[in-house]
């Protein structure tokens, strides 16, 4: 057990937390190296203190030889066992300072917890006035006016460091003090320094615990410089970094002088380093699995996770799916056929859509439904090639005939740049905050269609007036944050209509915004469709907000589509029970159509362990044994109506 | 420019006011809380009333309020007082060690900007969304190290390598350009891995944001999407710790100067306490944490006016 271990098992860490510190190799390795470091500042000058002060005049300022590992100093004395001897030193002061910072920083810190108000402001600002000087400035202040010495670079360096302690302490007490238990004991009569003694400090122990592991070879390292520039231990005491001044001096005749201090020093600083990092991440549980964490957080974000489901080895059973183009009327603008798409996973990969088939006609506007996860979103990307790494999208992708897979970066990049608009839901997020609306509605068409910078403007400004936004001119420099929501959301499709394209990827347009806007967005959407024949897909958690403004709705469940068919036909015509679900609680026109999908009974499937057979039979009223065997496919009923469901299409070829 | 700007701008600027009143009063300070008699180990073996005409010399027989005055009066005619060794104006041996400074500070952070932003920003571009794990691990590897490595030690190295072993390059004094290579080096390096460290993280961060999907969705060109919609938002995160790293360059040449021998404001500062040469002392630090301060207050004045919500309002 090392010291560093031990200070931790000491504040109470959970087992969890010091398995996962012992499996980090680099830490081990750290932690190995700072008792061994500790071991010789013990006894290194028990055993090697004589030998340190040996003089040997005939034999001095010489190099590495047999006798003398790092060879002789000026005086003839042994350079390694000299460098042995300085551990103590140099470590205990580096220990000592950092100490001191510490207590000297969790006290000024929470004294700005403490405080209120005006006085408040004040030791905060002091504090980072202070962290804005370089620290070798503060200790050489302190070390003046302290006298050069020990004391003086103790002293110093522990001031310096003592106002990055106090800012992290300020910080995390004060958010700390803020919290609802601080206050619930404030109630109960826990007043003044009790409260925060309890409370506050207990829970700022973890992150503090980090701050302290980094600041220990910090302060080695800060000491040795000041040592260095000979500032620190005055003759006849030494550390390492008189001993580096004293090497560097020599660097010509005895580069080992100079490079077994250095070489003592950066070990330490590693090896303390090391275990600092060790600590911080075996106390971040997020870190625990993967080796990065903001990775590791990319994969847990992305929707392969929400989906977990075992890859179905055995031949997954797709039907043939063949669709009669052309939905409303004229040839497909869109055919997507058996789009598969998964993540890689702890099972190996994970599908979050698996084999989905449909097409939008040139003009159309298709309504996607479905829960959060079930898929829609991820389909609408893979339209648009813009799947998250490391996403894997097979399956055939066709816009107006022209097969999206086959096609070259640059061919991509025309022909989407120049038909595609993918109109996001946040508009707030969407938008670049540092960019004008007129450089972000400029570029694609300025990019694509080679505009020249004056004709981009004018189109911009025509496309603001088409989605209802007057005085375009003088709106294409204000920056989005000047914007109302609902002004943005339009801007976002004023950029989309820009290009004239020919296929419009809406993904829900309307959610971040309020229900008069909602309309109003929907309105702006209708006109483009009617104005310009742009095909449109809609992607929605609101089924009421889709009938209404859809030709034709698929409906999505677990990655699939579990029901295509006409939008006026969705509450007559609807088979799928959850389609039906879905309808039986839509509210009627007149009532609030803002609310999300309606409750159903049960939960969308377990992603770590989905049902066979149908995904939907555990919620399913008319679930039958055939249910929980067999995936029902998706079969057409004719008149373009599809369905996947086995009572559905009893008798249905 | 809104008025809300204007008013924080003023704001700041009071601010330094403050600030640099608390840096002179210490600065002021510093001689007066020596330990024992600042002049006495300057002048030893002297009588009584050489020293008392010593001390008269320096003011140092007055009251510490009319010292303090005085110190302030004369920081506005530009006096920073005498050297104690040399008699010479402090101002005068500021003057001609600055630039020697300001040449080291300045390719320093030179090398910090052009090399630590385009290594984090290709390292993010090839390490987002969890690409290329093993780029990632050597990434963080190396700048890890070589960020927590003291600028000393690496000083200690490089003249070792490039001086010692194989005679390239010099490995002292200032003034020519091949001086000047090893001591930017050795202040550079770590302040350009910590720099490339945080600056990766602020690019993922960015390239995960919403409206760079956007961009991608508009089919931008690369190079436009990383140039005009990544770019501007990494280098406004990364101005909010270019001031730390602007004190960690100051900090560093202030070390460095010592190991190369470079006759600048860091060896005046260290030679001045060694020797106890106060009033150089005073002056260096006086001119070095005045740099610091408006350098920061310039940083935040910056992130201010850059700030789109300022032109609200």
């Amino acid at each position: 057990m090392t010291a560093s271990a031990l200070r931790l098992s000491r504040t109470g860490m959970s087992a969890p937390v010091l398995r996962a510190f012992r499996r980090a190799p680099s830490g081990m390795i750290g932690a190995g190296v700072v008792a061994a470091i500790l071991v010789v500042a013990v006894l290194g000058p028990i055993v090697f203190g004589d030998e340190a002060q040996e003089r040997d005049l005939t034999n001095a300022s010489q190099g590495v030889s047999r006798e003398h590992l790092l060879g002789t100093d000026a005086l003839g004395r042994d350079i390694l066992a000299r460098l042995i001897v300085a551990t103590r030193l140099s470590i205990g002061l580096g220990l000592a300072s950092a100490a001191l910072a510490m207590v000297a920083g969790i006290l000024i810190g929470v004294s700005a917890a403490l405080f209120g108000g005006r006085a408040r402001v004040i030791v905060l600002r002091t504090i980072d006035t202070m962290i804005s000087f370089p620290s070798i400035l503060v200790a050489v202040f302190f070390s003046v006016i302290l006298g050069r010495g020990v004391t003086g670079a103790l002293i110093g360096v522990a001031a310096s460091t003592a106002f990055h302690i106090a800012r992290i302490t300020s910080t995390l007490a004060i958010s700390a003090s803020r919290r609802d238990y601080v206050d619930a004991a404030r109630v109960l009569g826990v007043r003044g320094r009790p409260l925060v003694v309890r409370y506050v400090l207990r829970n700022i122990g973890e992150p503090l615990t980090v701050a302290a592991s980094v600041v220990v070879g910090s302060s080695i390292v800060t000491i040795s410089a000041l040592s260095f520039l000979g500032l620190g231990p005055q003759a006849p005491q030494y550390d390492w970094g008189t001993m580096l001044t004293e090497g560097v001096k020599a660097i010509y005749r005895t580069p080992a002088a100079a490079l077994g201090p250095a070489g003592a020093i950066a070990i330490s600083a590693f090896a303390f380093a090391f275990v600092g990092e060790a600590v911080a991440r075996a106390m971040n549980p997020r870190l625990w699995t993967a080796p990065s964490g903001r990775a590791a957080r990319a994969v847990a974000t992305a929707p392969a996770a929400t989906l977990v489901e075992q890859a179905a080895a055995a031949g997954r059973a797709r039907p043939d799916e063949r669709v009669e183009v052309g939905g409303k009327d004229g040839p497909p603008a869109l055919e997507v056929t058996d789009l598969v798409i998964s993540f890689p996973s702890a099972q190996g990969a994970t599908e979050v859509i698996k084999g989905v088939t449909f097409s939008v006609g040139e003009g159309e506007i298709v309504g996607i439904v479905g829960e959060s996860g079930s898929g829609k979103t991820m389909t609408a990307l893979a339209v648009a090639q813009l799947v998250p790494y490391p996403g894997r999208v097979s399956g055939s992708v066709r816009l107006h005939g022209r097969e999206l897979t086959d096609l070259s970066r640059k061919e991509l990049d025309s022909l989407l740049g120049n038909d595609l608009a993918v109109v996001f839901q946040d508009p707030m997020a969407s938008l670049n905050p540092r960019l004008t609306i007129g450089t972000q509605l400029g570029q694609a068409v300025r990019v694509h269609k080679g505009f020249s910078r004056r004709r981009a403007r004018d189109l911009a400004v025509r496309s603001l007036a088409e989605v209802s936004i007057p005085a375009g001119e003088t709106q294409l420099g204000r920056y989005p944050n000047e914007f109302s929501g609902g002004m943005r959301q339009r801007a976002m499709i004023a950029m989309g209509v820009m290009k004239e394209p020919s296929l419009l990827i809406a993904d829900e347009p309307t959610t971040a915004l309020d229900v008069t806007i909602q309309a109003q967005i929907m309105d702006v959407l209708h006109d483009i469709n009617a104005r310009h024949r742009t095909s449109m897909i809609l992607i929605s958690h609101d089924l009421a907000l889709v009938k209404q403004n859809c030709h034709r709705v698929l409906v999505m469940y677990a990655g699939r589509i579990v029901e295509d068919l006409e939008a006026d036909a969705i509450r007559t015509q609807a088979v799928h029970p959850y389609t039906k679900a879905l309808v039986g609680t839509v509210p009627e026109i007149g009532q609030s159509r803002t609310g999300p999908l309606p409750d159903i009974p049960g939960e969308i499937p377990d992603p770590a362990d989905p049902p066979p057979g149908c995904p939907f039979h555990p919620r399913c009223p008319l679930a039958v044994d055939r249910c929980s065997v067999e995936r029902p496919p998706l079969l057409h009923r004719g008149g373009g109506h599809r369905a996947a469901c086995h009572v559905a299409n009893e008798g249905v070829e | 420019m809104s008025v809300r700007i204007l008013r924080q701008v003023g704001q700041r600027l009071l601010g330094l006011v403050f600030v640099l009143a608390a840096v002179v009063t210490s600065v002021f300070l510093m001689m007066q809380l020596v330990p024992g008699d600042p002049l006495v180990s300057e002048t030893g073996g002297v009588t009584q009333e050489q020293l008392d005409r010593l001390r008269a010399l320096y003011g140092l027989d007055q009251s510490v309020f009319d010292q303090f005055t005085a110190y302030v009066g004369n920081l506005f005619q530009g006096d920073l007082g005498r050297s104690f060794r040399t008699q010479e104006p402090v101002v005068d041996i500021i003057q001609q060690r600055i630039w020697s400074s300001l040449e080291l500070a300045g390719a320093a952070l030179l090398i910090v900007m052009f090399v630590g932003f385009p290594l984090a920003m290709f390292a993010a571009a090839a390490t987002r969304e969890g690409r290329h794990r093993r780029l990632e691990v050597g990434f963080l590897s190396v700048t890890s190290v070589l960020g927590a490595t003291p600028n000393y030690l690496i000083a200690t190295l490089l003249a070792f390598v490039f001086a010692v072993q194989f005679t390239l390059l010099p490995v002292g004094g200032s003034g020519s350009f091949e001086q000047l290579i090893l001591p930017a080096l050795a202040v550079a390096i770590a302040p350009t891995m910590s720099l490339a460290r945080i600056v990766r993280l602020e690019t993922l961060d960015v390239l995960s944001q919403d409206y760079v999907r956007t961009a991608r969705s508009q089919r931008l060109p690369t190079h436009m999407i990383y140039l005009r919609h990544v770019f501007p938002n990494v280098l406004t995160a990364a101005l909010t710790v270019g001031g730390l790293i602007f004190a960690e360059v100051i900090g560093g040449a202030v070390i460095v100067e010592n190991v190369f021998a470079r006759p600048g404001l860091g060896t005046a500062l260290v030679d001045g306490v060694l020797s106890n040469n106060y009033p150089v002392v005073q002056g260096a630090t006086l001119v070095l944490a005045v740099t610091v301060v408006v350098v920061n207050t310039a940083v935040d004045i910056t992130l201010d006016v850059l700030d789109p919500r300022a032109r609200t309002g």
